[in-house]
Order: structure tokens, then sequence, then C-alpha cells
């Protein structure tokens, strides 16, 4: 490299550095998130370091029942034991009470305690439960990300979970689903739009662009709640349609997965027909009059000659398009109904309401995994979708 | 670059950077849940505190989600001071060690109602949520739990709390099981079950609902015919006019308590400010501007107070279904789950 070169390299350096790092620190963090297992080993530090040393077999040796008792009391008492019952009732309900419960008894509990706790509860005498405290002991575990692939540790090894509760891979298959849906239909819509706005005489194209860049603008919390006023029973819609007598009873449209894809589109057009737009623009308009001095058909014309041209800028506004969409919350949350929300839903769920950070990670972390997966997919398979330049 | 253009650059610098805040010097913070109550309470209780103190009081709202009260308290950067909550994520916050326990020596253990204290919580006031509809758009409704589920006999899309709290005690009194036992059969894995069955029949009918407003636009706008929504407010929009009956027999209340977070620096004001909010006379001051359900004893019995408030949740305690606090504490997290995976299908 020459000296210029690295002159101008050694300037940008620190920059590039800054942005490499925050980047790549809150994705690390969020990967640490999904896998640490810290409560335990924090807050009842010797009998995670006696539960390590133990070999596993049946149950403990004495002391670690006496430890584990008087730790848990001693993390009551300042106020740590929190994460230590949430993490444990988080693998199998019904932990936290039972700690609690021991703990409270604990002054009263006879010698040896191998022997009482399990008079105060049977699952103290259970080789499964002491298994499953020695694998928290540990730093880090794969719970949080079994549990978002609706799997678990059980008695011979991964098994799935109940059906009950498994929820997450129906959810991951919804949230592409919908996210493909609105990518088409934001792909299908955006073109004529963005054709329109790049041929127009330049007063009206100014008046189009402003028209799509404005709503963009407007606050997102805005929009979705304006579908809400559009769409709902006693809506304009449904007024127009009543009033026009093509229906006898107002139309159930909001807060169903019609909503939720009208407002999601309605949302994410502009991504959609910005870098079309670019892209049609540059589009010299003697391609197609060349075509057409050979020979072909409009049809032709447009399949042969403009679609190809256009393609980057199909794949460059579908593929945001589709990012964003697969991460969306807002919308789908006030639009749609229990069965259209998508996983950044019970991101939140997990994040807000049950404080479950380990959680909200492995869901977040292998959301981003999949939605990378399908996009690299998607290169290798559609054709234009690949870097830049138009291919023939 | 001309040596004007740099200078102005510089310029532009020196005063964005005297502008940048102070980086210590907040206001005392209280935070609540908004509505009406908290804009009186304002003018009463922060606000009251303020010119009697001589300190500044600012205050805002959240919706219930702790996970901004943990994240402050783990970063060690707590810009909150006094927090209205629940009564089930007090406990929870107070076994994490994201609310400090209650100073009993500046705040007035006794003055409270049965309940009204928990190791890291002072009473602030009741709450509930009844039953209600648009008596403007349905003359009669149903009058309990088991009519709101018979949609052959009251058609109409329902509404109820996005939350397994209020959700599974209304589904399995809807069901029959008297107040006294729900938490019994709650218990159980088959009362559970009993609850999500009761609750898949009514499932295509329901709309639910997040924030205390929005039962209340979905009745008004009739997207809705029969919602579960808080009580204060059913009434306050009945005093303005709109037709909700208030059915009490559909009450399932609990009580909301002050607390103040781990490591504020303004730990010994907010614990003098919470003292003073749940004094007799700023409480009765309050009371004559918003009907207040209050967890302070002399304020509760207080005939005056019962009068202006037909609504306070103490008065019609035995019509209706206390939340188990303790219950939820335990099962909360896990039955929230469950709920989730329920309502995702």
């Amino acid at each position: 490299m020459s000296r210029r070169n690295l002159l101008a390299a050694a300037l940008i350096a620190p920059l590039a550095l800054l942005v490499a790092l925050s980047f790549l620190a809150p994705l690390g963090a969020t990967l640490w998130r999904a896998v640490e297992d810290g409560a335990v080993s924090t807050a009842l530090p010797r009998t995670a370091a006696m539960l390590r040393a133990w070999d596993g077999e049946g149950l403990p040796p004495e002391e670690v029942h006496g430890e584990l008792l008087r730790e848990l009391r001693a993390a009551q008492e300042d106020q740590s034991i929190g994460p230590v019952l949430a993490r444990l009732n988080f693998e199998e309900t019904g932990l936290r009470s039972m700690l609690l419960q021991a703990a409270r008894a604990a002054p009263r509990l006879a010698q040896p305690l191998s022997r009482s706790l399990p008079e105060l509860d049977p699952r103290w005498g259970d080789p499964a439960f002491w298994r499953l405290l020695k694998r928290s002991a540990t730093g880090w575990t794969p719970l949080y990300l079994l549990r978002s692939l609706d799997l678990r540790i059980g008695a011979e090894g991964v098994e799935r979970t109940p059906a009950g509760e498994a929820v997450f891979l129906r959810l991951f298959a919804r949230s592409f689903e919908i996210s493909l849906v609105v990518t088409l239909l934001c792909a299908l819509v955006a073109y004529p739009v963005a054709y329109g706005l790049a041929t127009m005489p330049p007063a009206w194209a100014t008046a189009g662009i402003v028209l799509v860049l404005v709503p963009f603008w407007t606050s997102i919390l805005v929009r979705t709640a304006a579908w809400f006023i559009i769409l709902q029973r006693e809506g304009p819609i449904n007024a127009a349609l009543l009033a026009l007598g093509l229906v006898d009873q107002p139309l159930t449209m909001i807060f169903t997965r019609f909503a939720v894809y009208v407002a999601m589109v309605h949302v994410l057009l502009p991504f959609a027909i910005l870098p079309l737009y670019g892209v049609m623009k540059r589009i010299p308009p003697e391609y197609m009059r060349a075509a057409a001095s050979l020979g072909a058909p409009p049809w032709r014309r447009f399949l042969r000659v403009y679609l190809p041209l256009t393609m980057p800028g199909v794949a460059a506004g579908s593929v945001m398009v589709f990012m964003l969409a697969v991460g969306f919350y807002i919308t789908p949350a006030l639009v749609g109904g229990s069965g259209d929300q998508m996983v950044s839903y019970f991101i939140a769920f997990f994040t807000n309401t049950t404080i479950n950070w380990g959680m909200a990670a492995a869901l977040a972390t292998l959301l981003m995994a999949m939605t990378g997966a399908f996009v690299a997919l998607a290169r290798a398979f559609v054709p234009g979708l690949g870097a830049g330049a138009a291919r023939g | 670059m001309t040596t004007r253009s740099m200078l102005s650059a510089a310029a532009i610098a020196a005063a964005l950077l005297a502008a940048a805040p102070a980086a210590d010097a907040r206001d005392l913070t209280v935070i609540g849940f908004g509505g009406g109550f908290q804009d009186n309470a304002r003018k009463h209780l922060f606000q009251g505190y303020a010119r009697e103190r001589g300190v500044k009081v600012a205050d805002d709202v959240y919706n219930g989600e702790m996970a901004k009260i943990y994240s402050m308290v783990k970063a060690n950067d707590v810009t909150w001071d006094a927090v209205m909550v629940e009564a089930p994520e007090l406990v929870r916050g107070c076994e994490d060690g994201v609310f400090e326990k209650m100073d009993w020596n500046v705040v007035n253990k006794a003055k409270f109602i049965p309940a009204g204290t928990t190791t890291c919580g002072a009473g602030a006031v009741g709450w509930g949520v009844t039953m209600f509809y648009d008596q403007a758009r349905v003359a009669a409704g149903p009058t309990d739990f088991a009519g709101f589920w018979d949609v052959q006999k009251f058609p109409g899309k329902r509404s109820l709390r996005s939350m397994a709290k209020t959700t599974m005690e209304v589904a399995l009194m809807a069901d029959g099981v008297a107040a006294a036992d729900v938490y019994k059969v709650l218990r159980t894995p088959a009362g559970q079950q009993r609850a999500f069955a009761k609750l898949d029949q009514l499932k295509p009918h329901l709309v639910w609902w997040k924030s205390g407003a929005q039962p209340l636009q979905l009745v008004g706008s009739g997207e809705v015919a029969y919602a579960l929504g808080f009580v204060g407010r059913t009434i306050r929009a009945a005093d303005g006019g709109a037709k909700y009956p208030i059915l009490w027999n559909t009450l399932l209340y609990s009580f909301d308590y002050w607390a103040v977070v781990r490591n504020s620096p303004h730990k010994a004001e907010a614990m003098k400010l919470v003292e003073y909010m749940t004094d007799e006379k700023p409480l009765l001051a309050l009371a004559q501007d918003w009907a207040v359900s209050p967890a302070t004893a002399s304020v509760a019995s207080n005939p005056d107070v019962a009068k202006r408030n037909p609504g306070m949740v103490a008065s019609h305690a035995s019509k209706g279904l206390f939340i188990d606090t303790d219950f939820w504490v335990e099962n909360g997290e896990d039955l929230e789950a469950k709920f989730n995976a329920w309502l995702a299908r």
C-alpha cells in the first residue's frame, strides 16, 4: 500500500473502529445474554461451587443441603434472591415457592436435612431437581436457546416442550410468512408507483415524491392508530360499503390479518418505492426506444429490457422491507388479533413484562440468525438479488 | 476552510457544549399510571409536597412495565424516585432488589388499612376492573360473567385485558367457580386447563386490550359490545355522560403501592414524599377532586370521602374478588407464559 493509502487508512481507522464496536458490541452483548447463566453462581456462590464439584449421581452430600438453605436465607435478607428464583422457576414451575418455603422453614428443620427436606416437599429427594440445580450453577446455559426452538432438557437429553407451551417455532414461521407477504405486496405496489414517479413531468413527480415522503416522516404510532379509525366497524370504509348496499353487516376488518397486511404495507411502502425510483430514474429511455425499433412488442420490451434493469432496485427495496417487517412489533400489536402477533411481540413481553433477558436475547439472536440465513438463501436463488450490477 | 468558517464552527461547538445539561441535579421524580388520577395527584400530592417542603417535584407516566426500573438499578443510573406499582410487581421487585425496603421510621406504618403495607411498599390507592357496556347501544346487557360468555343471548365482541391476571379468574367465575374458590382451583393444573378451555369458547369473539384507555375506546366506538375495564375510568366516563352501568358484582380489585427505587439519589426525600402522599390531609384534599380509594385507614373510613366516591373499591370489596397478590407472585411468570402461548395459537 502506498504511503497515501496508509495515511488515509490511519485517519479513518479510529472512526471505523468506533463504528465496528458500536455495531458489534451490542450484538455480542445480546448473544452473551442469550447463553449466560450467572444467577445462581452470583447469589449462591458456595452452593454453586459445591454443586460443580459434585458428580451429579443420586443426591448431593448433606453439606450442600445446609449451605443452600443458608445462602438462600442470606440472599433473601439482602434482596438478591430474585434472579435465582426467576431463573429456576423458569426452567421448572413451582421451584420458586418450593425454595421460598424451605428458606422460611430452615430454622425449624431437623438434621439431617437430606431427610427432613423431602418431608417438607418430595421434590427435594428427586435427583432430577438436584441435577437441574447443578446445571444452573455453571456459567452458561442452552436453556433459553432451546426453549426458543420449543425444546428443553428432559430426563434423556433434549426433548420437545409440551404442546401447551410450544409456541416459538410456529411464531417464527408466522413472522416469516407475514414478512414475505408484505414484501411481495410492497414490491407489487411500489413498482407502478415508482415507474410513475420516474416518468412523470417534473412538477407532478415532485408532488408525488412529497406524497410518498410526508407519511414516511409521520410517526409510525400515529399512522397505525389511524388505521384503527379507518377499519373499525363504524368507520368510513364500513359506512361507505353499507351506504352503497354492497354489504348488509359491517365487515370485521380491524384486529385481523388483513389489517396487519394493510398497515404494514402502508408503513413500509416508502422503503420499497424510493430505491426503485432511484434505479428507474437512471435507466436511459434510449434502451426502450432501441428495443422498440428492433421490433419488440411492449410486453417483451418490458420483460427483457426494463425489468432486468430495475431488478437491483427491486432487490434492494425488497431486502430492506423484509428485514424491517420481520422485526415489526407495534403494528401487529395495535391492529392485529391475538393470532397475528410476531416474534418481536414476545421479545417485548420477555423484556418488559417478565424481565427475562435470557429469553428475549435468545429470541432476538435466533431471529437475527434466521433472517440472515433467509436473505443469504434468497440471494443464491432469486435472480437479481446479487450485489449491485444488473444481470442479463 | 477559511478562518471565518472555522471560527463559526468553533462557536457552534462551544454553544452546544454549554447547552449540554448538567450531569447531576435532577428533580425528585414520581411515576404513576397516568390518567385523571395522576392529574389530580399532581395538584394535591406532588405539588402539595413541593409547596410544603420547598423542593421541586417532577412526575411522569408509565404503563406498569418494570424493565426500565430493572435496567436503571442494574446500570446504577436511577432517574425515578417514587413509583406507583401493582402488588405482584412490587413483591417481585422487592425480592429482586429493585425497590428499597420502606423506611417505617419515616412512613407511619400504623395509618394503613390491613394489607395496606408490604416490605417495600406503602399502600396508595385501590383499583378494580368491572364489566361494562354501552347502554345506548344495548339496553339490557349481561349482569355477570356467565352472561359475558353467552354470545347467543348477548351477541357482539368482548374485550379482556391482555394478561393472565384478571382474565383467568374471570374465566373460572364464568364457568361457575365461586369467588372464594377461584385461586384454589387456579393453583391446580386441572383448574388452569379449565380456565383455558373456557377462554377457548370465547376466543373468536375476543379483542384484547393493553392500556386502560382502550376498553373505553373500544366500547365507545362500538367496536366491542362488552368489556372488562378499570372501574375508576368507567365511573368517570359515566359521570361525563356515557351510559355505562357499574356492575359491582363483577369487580376484581387490588391495591397499588408507592415504592422507592433502589439506590435512588433522592432516596431519603422520596420516603418523605411517600409519607406525605399517604397522609390524611393531602388525601382528603385529593378526594374533593377525584374519586379515590385510599389505603390510609382514616381516609378510607371517612364518610364524606365514601359519599363523594361511590366507586371506592373498599366499600364494594364484599361483592368483588380480591386479586391474590401471593398467588400471582408465585404463578405469575408461568401463567403469563402459558397465557401468551395460548393467545398466539
